[in-house]
């Protein structure tokens, strides 16, 4: 009971100072993007408008009034749920949002599962090898794989499974010919709702790379910190009670050692849970994956700025989601936060 | 530290196998960037349409001529790739000092000062890190234009908090000491104290970081010209050819081997130099910590 009332005061403080950062957050893509040398309203003309026509545009744009007044109607206008229309695609941002990011948020959860057991079995590993001449080695590894970004992961799993051996397709979320259910426009779930066994492992066999990418990436900088927590962690006398009282070092390990040095760890994957947000927007691009990120990577070849703008924002509110259920995920783990 | 290494041949930093690793990493991209003009076999934008995509020269059909391959445009891969350094090199050293230089004041300001400055500084950096970076430095790039100089002003704007977080919290532990107070007690003004007394506290952690940096900015810049926003299209950047030959993968799969090889070996280079000086330095650091 208590719990549930600090988690809940913690949810509230975070939602409540989300806000004015997402409130400066926007101010600031709306100002960076309005010094832009385009021009919105020549760009949703045809080329052959007359000057008149392209005047009349910025007026009925209220690209003539100034900027603050311009961010306020804006601001007033994302709060009933509008962020324009895409100036390319002819559409509501929001519905195109609305269609990309359910495949973006599968992508990134997929992938942290994936940097999790990666970053978990890792971490334990270097753990175990600690003090041998394996851990020099592994050591040395670790700094191998943190210099390859996900970007390069993406490319370098491409052309191993991709063409290569040809055993992993590596283009978009679904091939040819599959029927595409359509209940909450996450596919991997929609397809297990709709009992579509085929459409299922064809979806799943499409993430295997772009996820493994991201988790593989993502995991390095997770087992060097639950390595270096772990090695605090057993420099407390409670280890060393735990081995007076007869337990096993297995035992030791999972329910002494790895319960406190969980949290350092569980916190920094706030932090690169977020980053690795930002990085399915490559992933997507390399794998042509239909998410966020082509749409972002679209609206910037075609200076389509309400795209950039609602996208833009999406990506904050979904770090900014993150790091609040990491908190809380914390606040759960970690005894001495809670009784206060 | 210099009272340390006095009378010693080597400083125990450069001492450490990594450090070396790293620097002679560093020095052959440099020399491939200084002199790529005369180590290039061939101009990299010159285009020879008649040789479009051919293999590296030890494969089937490879020429002498362009020894790892041309692209899809009947570029020298190797001479774009030796190019290439030049771009990747200018990026992470001005890029890397710019956000050390930013976020290094920001995090002593904030770390010695403390309080309401401490409290604003603080939250534009969690405004900073409510941005996935990738995503900020996109639309900064929207917003600026194209351009190296452009790209080095994005990867600063972006890439200053990394310092500013961790610096701050060092800055926090080493206002605490006595010498700190001791300074602040003769009336040093609180420029000096900072810059005598805290900074070369913090200056092993800064350069550590820094080297990272470097790493951190020639991956991001790979990332913006990859997607076509960073240097023109006349200019060779590794990006660039991993986006030309994602085209053309099946016809050329060696072409994306080479600049992901280049970015990785670079990158790899920055940070095992990183690690090493952390070990190096920062041990040291740990060590009077607890004493």
């Amino acid at each position: 009971m208590r719990m549930i009332a600090t988690i809940a005061k913690l949810l509230v403080k975070r939602v409540l100072t989300a806000i004015p950062i997402l409130l400066l957050v926007s101010a600031l893509l709306f100002c960076i993007l309005r010094i832009l040398p385009v021009d919105p309203a020549a760009m949703s003309l045809p080329p052959n408008a007359t000057v008149q026509e392209v005047e009349a545009m910025r007026t009925e744009m209220g690209l003539n009034l100034p900027l603050y007044q311009q961010y306020g109607i804006w601001l007033n206008k994302l709060f009933h749920g509008d962020i324009g229309r895409s100036i390319h695609f002819r559409q509501d941002v929001t519905s195109l949002i609305g269609s990309t990011l359910p495949a973006t948020i599968e992508l990134a959860v997929i992938a942290m599962m994936v940097a999790t057991v990666f970053g978990l079995a890792g971490g334990l590993f270097l753990f175990y090898v600690r003090g041998t001449r394996a851990e020099a080695v592994m050591d040395f590894v670790s700094i191998l794989l943190l210099s390859l970004p996900e970007f390069l992961w993406s490319l370098f799993l491409l052309l191993i499974f991709g063409v290569f051996f040809e055993v992993l397709p590596f283009t978009g979320r679904l091939s040819p010919g599959f029927e595409r259910p359509l209940v909450t426009g996450f596919l991997l779930l929609d397809s297990l709702i709709t009992g579509n066994i085929p459409t299922f492992s064809n979806a799943l066999q499409h993430m295997i790379l772009p996820c493994l990418a991201l988790g593989i990436a993502l995991s390095p900088s997770l087992m060097r910190v639950l390595r270096s927590s772990l090695l605090d962690a057993y420099q407390d006398d409670y280890i060393q009670q735990a081995r007076l009282r007869g337990l096993s070092e297995k035992r030791i390990l999972i329910c002494h050692g790895l319960k406190n040095a969980i949290l350092p760890t569980l916190s920094l994957m706030g932090v690169q849970f977020g980053f690795l947000f930002g990085g399915t927007l490559l992933v997507e691009i390399i794998y042509s994956y239909p998410g966020m990120g082509n749409l972002m990577v679209d609206a910037i070849r075609n200076a389509d700025l309400p795209i950039i703008q609602g996208a833009g924002l999406t990506y904050c509110v979904a770090v900014l989601v993150i790091s609040i259920v990491v908190d809380s995920l914390y606040l759960i783990l970690n005894p001495k936060l809670r009784v206060r | 530290m210099l009272q340390y290494t006095k009378g010693r041949p080597l400083p125990l930093w450069l001492k450490s196998g990594r450090v070396q690793t790293g620097l002679v990493i560093i020095f052959i991209l440099a020399v491939c960037a200084i002199f790529a003009p005369y180590l290039a076999p061939n101009d990299p934008n010159e285009q020879n349409l008649l040789s479009i995509l051919t293999p590296p020269v030890w494969a089937d059909g490879g020429d002498a001529m362009f020894p790892l391959g041309t692209d899809s445009l009947g570029r020298c891969v190797l001479s774009r790739l030796i190019f290439g350094a030049r771009v990747a090199l200018t990026v992470a050293f001005t890029a890397s000092i710019g956000a050390m230089i930013i976020g290094a004041f920001f995090a002593h300001v904030a770390g010695y000062f403390g309080g309401w400055v401490d409290w604003v500084i603080g939250r534009i950096v969690e405004i900073w890190l409510s941005f996935p970076p990738v995503i900020l430095s996109l639309i900064l790039m929207v917003g600026l234009g194209t351009g190296l100089r452009n790209v080095v002003l994005a990867i600063i704007l972006v890439d200053w908090t990394r310092f500013c977080r961790v610096l701050r919290s060092e800055v926090i532990v080493l206002r605490r000491r006595d010498y700190v107070s001791a300074a602040q007690l003769i009336g040093f003004s609180h420029w000096r104290t900072i810059t005598r007394e805290i900074l070369p506290g913090t200056l092993p952690l800064l350069i550590t970081l820094m080297s990272l940096e470097m790493g951190v900015a020639i991956i991001v810049e790979a990332i913006l010209s990859f997607v076509g926003m960073s240097v023109g299209s006349e200019t060779a950047a590794w990006g660039q050819m991993i986006a030309d030959a994602r085209q053309n993968i099946y016809e050329a799969p060696f072409n994306l081997i080479a600049p992901i090889f280049a970015i990785f070996f670079a990158v790899f280079g920055f940070n095992i130099l990183g690690d090493g000086l952390r070990r190096t330095l920062d041990t040291r650091l740990t060590q009077t910590e607890r004493t």
